[in-house]
């Protein structure tokens, strides 16, 4: 049975043989590279290795300073903050319990906790371990102090993150935190390793890349139990590179005005400059402290963020979506003009109501309502029927639809911190698929004054505005300005304006539009408080319905000034203040208070001043 | 179906494999020691119970004839080449290569198996194909049937387990008896490609200048003039050859082509690839370029191996692999906490093993009479030299870093499974080398 089958043609011989040779040469080549390594040069490997290795420190980069589009004063910096350090093996055994006790009490830490971090394992080890971290100077002051009875303690700088009077700008900076094994994961061929301080939201974590610089470290040689050997000149030091300075698009001086108009109310604002997409301001109430990141019990605190019922981690202005309410108008007013559907002088009469579909439309002023209005009036008045009829009988939906994404809505912005949300435009098809219903001529009516399933983020509705303003342009919204060096203040990377949309629609019609918002502030349903003396403003109210009988959600969307041979100086403010607040119809108020500040150069107080809005009573009614 | 064919398998074969898994699983155990003697890993008990499932298939697979897989490497290749594209997308994130499907706290690497479901295929092919097709149809099909699974795999993106099907290839066709000019065409592309794509690094970073006459292989236009003259001239020299032939027209288009495929290659590769992945296919040429980033596994790696001396620092004495000087000890470098803490005594002793597979392999291509086969067993010896190639040669600092296990010892359930599945089909092609 040993005899060997011929193999043939298909299996020469001495193929199998080269096969064989290729084999056996890589395990022989091998072999004589391993007796190379281990026996030849062994002793050089050895001496490295056996009982001296070298041990690596990094010494951590400090992280790059933020700050607001003036670059005067940093909103974030880094400072100084100790680990306490114990290394147990440079403690006489007889005095470790003594030791612990001792920075314990000076630390203000229980001795347990020093306890299980150095479990009776490690008492040989000369390896430093942390057992306190964000230890104030002071703490360190007074182990210095006592350093001759505290042997084989010691202390290393451990930068923090100090967020400075943040406020409302917590939602734009986030906050750094550990990196965690799931960010690891993705981020590993990216030079990041476990240890490292890694944004987690907002500003912090988009530029990430830049903000973090780059470690330096430390190569110490040492014996196998982490001993450093006394020899002169062992230790290779390599500094670390500081982290890039961020400077943002945003004034400090009016996210503090927009935060105090907004003032304790679930809301959003957002201050953009259309003419480049920078956001000047985003305020979302209620914010939080981004420095209790930093604390040693971040655990419970963090808890309690998270169970928050006012839920404060959400950024308002980019993750949260509404219904745009009558500022939709705006998108329809551009539609029926452009379309030419319906002539913009003829009238359509509102009676306070309309039956359709089985049941009565109520226009929001009841009997006997608007009487007859053009398309400039209607928008001025805010008149529902008018948009019902226009919307229904002349644009029909899939026209609306169509200007409605035009205006950017239902896409996400593609603003540069992450988390944002896209929206919602709904469609037929949509409709059909979710609830089995065919699109009915109702929802076109619903659609038409901003009610129904439309859905926009307050960043969102700024960019509508500034479609409008710029006659068919939006720019891509920003927070970033520059990146500056952090030694020399030069400015490395300067952000430059990115076109977001473009529209085909007539900019001819945009100047209409643009008519038709200022007739609101005018004559119209925003004359008090809007019509003031600083600077001409245009814009559109907004009062959704959320199904609560007296309470609203309540929209202002405008700019100003008004006509202006610089486009630069013109601003877009957009502010919602959800129905969950008591009702006082608080949008165009705090948008009053808004323009007032930037363009006569006020303080919020002043401005309220001047505005005599302090004698303001709770309003009870809806308006719009 | 026979229980007394497991007492006729190959005893040589069959003991290396235990004893390399059993050392396996010892290192796997030690590289879970820390420094102060705490086990911090359970990945050795992981290791064991994989063991014992493969060595339960070999069994399977010896008492089975291997022959049904024949009739079903079709499905197989295609369920396993859906797997991987399916990891592609919806696949667990783990060191950036999307090659993982999770089920909970398990996860399972289809690419390695699909290796297995690769070369049966190849092997079915290359037997139906080797009497009527000419041989340059039965030479692009093979190619392309492994081709196939490595685009997939590169998609990952997991160079290293793409790379080990061109030895798969290599070995199983030049024992189906592939023309040697063909054989020599893909070794010609392969090698031109990588110094193609490595030469721009190499310039900057070892040589620390740069040749003028290298430099036009910076410039994407030349670049471009030099493919497109090429490709001209080949052409016609395909016409040359067509119409007139002579046989050196033909070698001018075989030299020409490789060098234009191996040029747009590496400038694809260029596009593809992350400076830091091109980087770890160089550092071995000198680590000392890049100490802190892909230089620092192999600096540490390479003390590690040297200081274990002849008898080694002792099972559970090493000092690198204790004090986490070493990375990836249990899978990428396990090769290097095993010489350290057993010496070159050790690893002789490991290397004979290995030989001793490899040899025992060989020998069943030989005396099986069913050529599918033997061009099976060829390819599994391709997988598992090329394995033992790459892993240890990385380990001693001579191959770059590409990530790829030692089989038998690496930790890693699909590895395992899949060195097992490969030595369980030997086995069962083994019993039955006179049957077919």
């Amino acid at each position: 049975m040993s005899l060997k089958i011929p193999t043939g043609e298909e299996r020469p011989a001495e193929r199998i043989a080269v096969i064989q040779i290729i084999y056996i040469v890589i395990i022989v080549v091998y072999a004589i590279k391993l007796f190379s390594m281990q026996i030849i040069s062994g002793n050089l490997y050895r001496s490295k290795a056996t009982n001296i290795t070298q041990r690596l420190t990094v010494i951590p980069a400090q992280r790059g300073e933020i700050f607001d589009r003036n670059f005067n004063q940093p909103i974030v910096l880094n400072i100084d903050s100790f680990a306490v350090q114990i290394t147990p093996g440079e403690i006489p055994k007889e005095m470790l319990s003594t030791v612990f006790q001792k920075v314990a009490d000076i630390v203000g830490i229980s001795k347990k906790s020093i306890d299980l971090k150095i479990p009776v394992q490690y008492y040989r080890m000369y390896q430093p371990i942390d057992i306190a971290v964000n230890v104030p100077f002071e703490t360190i002051a007074r182990l210095a102090e006592h350093k001759n009875e505290l042997p084989g303690v010691n202390w290393r700088s451990n930068p923090i993150r100090n967020y400075v009077d943040t406020g409302s700008l917590s939602h734009i900076i986030g906050y750094v935190g550990e990196i965690t094994k799931d960010e690891l994961k993705l981020l590993y061929n990216r030079g990041y390793q476990s240890g490292d301080v890694i944004g987690k939201a907002g500003i912090e974590k988009q530029y990430d890349e830049f903000l973090r610089g780059k470690n330096g470290r430390e190569i110490k040689i040492v014996d196998v139990r982490g001993k450093k050997i006394n020899n002169e000149d062992n230790t290779i030091k390599e500094s670390p590179e500081m982290g890039k300075n961020l400077v943002l698009t945003i004034d400090r001086s009016m996210q503090t005005l927009a935060e105090k108009a907004l003032g304790e109310r679930m809301g959003s604002v957002v201050i953009l400059k259309p003419s480049t997409g920078e956001i000047l301001a985003m305020v979302s109430y209620p914010w939080y402290n981004p420095n209790v990141f930093n604390k040693n019990d971040i655990g419970a605190t963090y808890q309690q963020i998270l169970e928050d019922p006012k839920k404060p981690l959400i950024n308002r202005a980019i993750q949260s979506s509404y219904p745009p309410a009558s500022t939709f108008k705006i998108i329809m007013s551009t539609a029926l003009l452009n379309e030419k559907a319906y002539p913009p002088d003829k009238t359509i009469e509102c009676k306070g109501e309309i039956s359709y579909g089985g049941r009565v439309w109520k226009c929001w002023i009841h009997k006997p309502g608007h009487g007859f209005l053009n398309l400039q009036q209607a928008l001025a008045q805010s008149c529902d029927i008018y948009f019902w009829v226009a919307g229904r009988d002349y644009l029909g939906a899939e026209r609306i639809i169509a200007y409605t994404k035009d205006f950017g809505f239902g896409e996400l912005t593609g603003i540069d911190i992450p988390g944002e949300g896209a929206g919602f435009i709904p469609t037929p098809q949509w409709k059909e698929r979710k609830f089995h219903e065919k699109w009915l001529a109702g929802d076109t009516m619903n659609m038409s004054i901003g009610q129904g399933y439309t859905l926009v983020t307050p960043l969102q509705m700024a960019n509508m505005v500034a479609m409008v303003v710029n006659s068919g342009v939006i720019y891509q919204p920003h927070l970033l300005k520059e990146i500056r060096d952090p030694v020399s203040g030069a400015i490395i990377r300067t952000i430059q304006p990115n076109v977001l949309h473009k529209s085909d629609v007539d900019p001819s019609v945009f100047q209409t539009v643009r008519e038709n918002m200022r007739s609101v502030i005018t004559e119209g349903t925003a004359r008090f408080p809007m019509n003031i003396k600083a600077v001409e403003i245009a814009g559109k109210t907004g009062t959704g319905e959320v199904g609560l009988a007296d309470r609203w959600h309540s929209w202002f969307a405008a700019y100003a000034p008004y006509n202006t041979e610089n486009p630069d100086d013109q601003i877009v403010v957009s502010i919602i203040v959800e129905a969950s607040n008591s009702w006082e119809w608080w949008a165009p108020y705090a948008s009053a208070i808004i323009f007032q500040g930037i363009f006569a150069q006020q303080s919020y107080e002043e401005a309220v001043q001047t505005l005599g809005f302090q004698y303001l009573m709770p309003l009870r009614e809806r308006r719009e | 179906m026979n229980i007394k064919r497991l007492i006729e398998i190959d005893f040589s074969l069959f003991f290396s494999t235990i004893i390399l898994t059993f050392f396996g699983i010892l290192m796997i155990y030690s590289s879970g020691i820390n420094s102060s003697g705490v086990l911090v890993s359970n990945e050795y008990v992981k290791q064991i119970v994989f063991a014992v499932i493969g060595i339960l298939i070999i069994g399977v697979l010896v008492i089975f004839d291997y022959r049904r897989l024949y009739d079903y490497a079709e499905y197989f290749y295609v369920f396993f080449l859906l797997l991987v594209l399916y990891t592609v997308f919806f696949g667990k994130l783990v060191n950036g290569a999307r090659a993982w499907i999770g089920f909970g706290n398990f996860g399972i690497q289809p690419s390695e198996f699909l290796k297995i479901a690769t070369i049966i295929l190849l092997a079915k092919n290359l037997e139906n194909s080797k009497r009527s097709d000419e041989p340059l149809k039965r030479f692009i099909i093979a190619a392309s049937i492994v081709l196939l699974p490595m685009a997939f795999i590169l998609l990952q993106p997991d160079l290293g387990t793409a790379l080990v099907f061109i030895p798969i290839f290599l070995v199983a066709s030049f024992i189906a008896g592939m023309p040697k000019r063909y054989i020599l065409y893909t070794i010609f592309l392969i090698g031109f490609t990588g110094f193609f794509t490595i030469l721009p690094l190499w310039q900057t970073h070892i040589l620390k200048g740069s040749l003028p006459f290298l430099k036009i292989f910076q410039n994407l236009k030349i670049v471009g003039i030099i493919i497109v003259s090429m490709t001209l001239i080949s052409g016609i020299a395909w016409y040359g050859y067509k119409r007139y032939r002579k046989n050196y027209f033909y070698w001018i288009v075989y030299v020409l082509s490789f060098l234009i495929l191996s040029l747009s290659a590496s400038l694809l590769a260029h596009k593809v690839l992350k400076e830091y992945q091109i980087m770890r296919l160089i550092v071995f040429m000198d680590p000392y370029i890049d100490p802190r980033g892909s230089g620092w596994n192999i600096i540490q790696s390479i003390t590690a191996i040297g200081s274990g001396g002849l008898f080694g620092k002792g099972y559970l004495l090493g000092t690198q692999s204790h004090y986490r000087f070493l990375p990836q000890q249990s899978t990428d470098f396990i090769f290097s906490i095993f010489s350290e803490e057993m010496g070159f005594i050790g690893g002789l002793l490991l290397f004979s093993l290995f030989l001793i597979i490899f040899l025992r392999l060989i020998n069943i291509i030989k005396t099986t009479s069913d050529p599918f086969g033997a061009y099976i067993v060829a390819g599994l010896s391709g997988m598992f030299v090329f394995h033992f190639l790459i892993n240890v040669g990385m380990a001693m600092g001579i191959m770059p870093i590409t990530g790829i296990p030692l089989l038998f010892l690496s930790y890693g359930g699909s590895s395992l499974l899949t060195a097992l599945i490969g030595i369980g089909i030997s086995l069962s092609i083994y019993v039955r080398r006179f049957e077919h």
